[in-house]
């Protein structure tokens, strides 16, 4: 299981996949703002996607955003 | 791909033997001793790599783990003394418990002669070590001093080992984790390169000799390569920014420190034919905000080049310093200092490409005009300001957007920005006060680059290499 968390304080701008989705390394899970720019999130790994954010919440830097498994 | 690069190519296991490690550095069959093999733990040899002679040592794991007395510290301080001499790279490969328990305080000594060695020699000639096993204490400090440190798969560098960490704070920790590939790669700046091999890890070294060693290969102008295309459309949109280096180099560099501070990409490569070292923010990561952890790094870089006289390139798309509490206490100031030192003490040629946008205090560090850069380029529709626009009509004109009802909030911002960037900031005005030289197409990027580092004479700093 790779856990993918938020590198920095950020705003959860847009959420790309929708929960249980299957993902491969590399796609793009959510979008993040912050520092004025749009920051994707990607999949460190294939598998299923377990969301743990939704759009227009917060998260703190080393938040949990998904879990790929 | 040649008979080398077939033989490199192949997964072969290397023997622990010095004498081996030291052939696979110089790619030959057979090697010259400084001095004859005895039990003193470490065997020198002088070589080539790329037609350069260099010096190159190795700890023999194989005696007392590859432990430093003072006879085996006294062959590695002649070994420095031989590259000075010369004018030659050094590379060390290690594998070494550190200093000789049973000499004591002479094994001690010995060590702390190594360092004050490798420290005279630093800045003047590169220095280049390689760690393929086990390396603690004084064989820990030894790579640390050294301008680039490469680990190998089997590479563990700590300064206490597992059992003297269990004894003393109980925790419970394994060699990999408290040394080895992935806190060194990620967590701690300590190691530049990762390899896949034994024979890896010396091939890394002895590209980045390749590299620092060259004071004399011409730049040439070369063709252009597109790369307007490499941006996303929004200008808001991250990216990563390899595509892009990998454009203006004549081929992929070696990029060092990939995986510690990614948000600033360090890498050494050729341009034109001639060695470059290139800074670019990495707005995938961080947004590309510089913070303490990249500002150092990028400082350690930009000092290494302009001491070996290796050129600067510096792709700048930067929206600031990362703000925060983490980042204030972290030394934030202090060490983004040492970017701001470094690239204005530095006396290389140093060319900046503004891409998209460079904003306040990172804007200055970024190789700015008022720190002596040689030539600032920015593509079109870069920004240049104290921040964005948007941004800044909204501290600008508090009051007067307070004053208009929320929807038609984001067309007055929209209107006022456009005014604001028209008036203060743009590419344009940055012309005007000379902060830009040029505005170049992004296509014409390379031969923009390359004509600059062609027309410069080659030069270098006079300072030593401090592992900042």
């Amino acid at each position: 299981m790779a856990e993918v968390r938020a590198e920095m304080v950020a705003n959860v701008w847009k959420v790309v996949v929708a929960q249980g989705d299957q993902v491969a390394d590399g796609d793009t899970l959510v979008i993040l703002e912050s520092m004025k720019m749009e920051i994707p999130v990607l999949a460190e790994g294939s598998g299923t996607v377990d969301l743990k954010v939704e759009e227009g919440q917060v998260v703190q830097e080393g938040d949990l955003i998904a879990t790929v498994e | 791909m040649s008979l080398l690069e077939l033989e490199r190519a192949e997964p072969v296991a290397l023997s622990r033997d010095p004498r081996a490690r030291l052939a696979e550095l110089f790619g030959a069959a057979d090697i010259t001793l400084l001095a004859a093999a005895d039990g003193c733990g470490v065997q020198a040899a002088t070589g080539f790599i790329d037609g350069r002679p260099v010096v190159g040592f190795a700890t023999d794991a194989a005696i007392q783990g590859g432990a430093m007395g003072a006879e085996g510290c006294r062959v590695i301080v002649a070994a420095y003394r031989t590259a000075m001499d010369a004018g030659a790279a050094i590379v060390g490969i290690w594998q070494s418990g550190g200093a000789r328990l049973a000499e004591g305080v002479a094994s001690l000594d010995g060590v702390g002669q190594v360092f004050a060695a490798m420290t005279r020699a630093s800045g003047r000639i590169p220095q280049v070590s390689v760690v393929l096993g086990p390396a603690a204490g004084g064989a820990a400090y030894g790579p640390a001093l050294t301008d680039i440190v490469v680990l190998g798969p089997a590479g563990r560098v700590f300064v206490t080992g597992p059992d003297v960490v269990r004894s003393v704070t109980g925790e419970d920790v394994d060699m990999e984790r408290l040394g080895g590939p992935e806190p060194h790669g990620r967590r701690s700046g300590v190691v530049h390169l990762l390899a896949d091999s034994d024979v890896d890890a010396i091939g890394k070294a002895a590209t980045v000799v390749g590299l620092l060693a060259d004071r004399d290969t011409p730049v040439t102008v070369v063709t252009d390569r597109p790369m307007a295309n490499l941006l996303p459309a929004s200008p808001r949109r991250a990216y990563d920014v390899h595509p892009l280096i990998d454009q203006f180099l004549d081929s992929p560099g070696v990029e060092l420190h990939a995986r510690w501070a990614p948000n600033i990409v360090t890498a050494l490569g050729r341009i034109g034919g001639g060695p470059a070292g290139v800074l670019a923010n990495n707005p995938m990561r961080l947004g590309g905000c510089l913070d303490s952890a990249s500002a150092e790094k990028a400082a350690r870089f930009v000092r290494m080049c302009n001491t070996f006289g290796v050129p600067l390139v510096v792709l700048v798309d930067v929206p600031g310093y990362l703000p925060g509490v983490a980042q204030e206490w972290d030394g934030v100031v202090r060490r983004g200092a040492k970017l701001l030192h470094a690239f204005a003490e530095a006396t290389v040629a140093r060319v900046t490409v503004v891409t998209r946008k460079a904003y306040g205090g990172a804007y200055i560090a970024m190789n700015s005009r008022s720190l002596g850069a040689t030539r600032v380029f920015a593509w079109p529709d870069a920004e240049l300001a104290v921040m964005g626009a948007v941004a800044a009509v909204r501290v600008l004109h508090r009051r007067a957007l307070a004053g208009v009802p929320e929807p038609e909030r984001p067309a007055m911002e929209t209107a006022l920005a456009a005014e604001h960037t028209a008036t203060s900031g743009g590419v344009r005005r940055a012309v005007e006060l000379g902060l830009v030289d040029e505005i170049i197409d992004a296509d014409t990027t390379r031969s923009a680059i390359s004509s600059v580092l062609a027309a410069h004479p080659r030069r270098c700093g006079n300072h030593g290499n401090i592992p900042l």
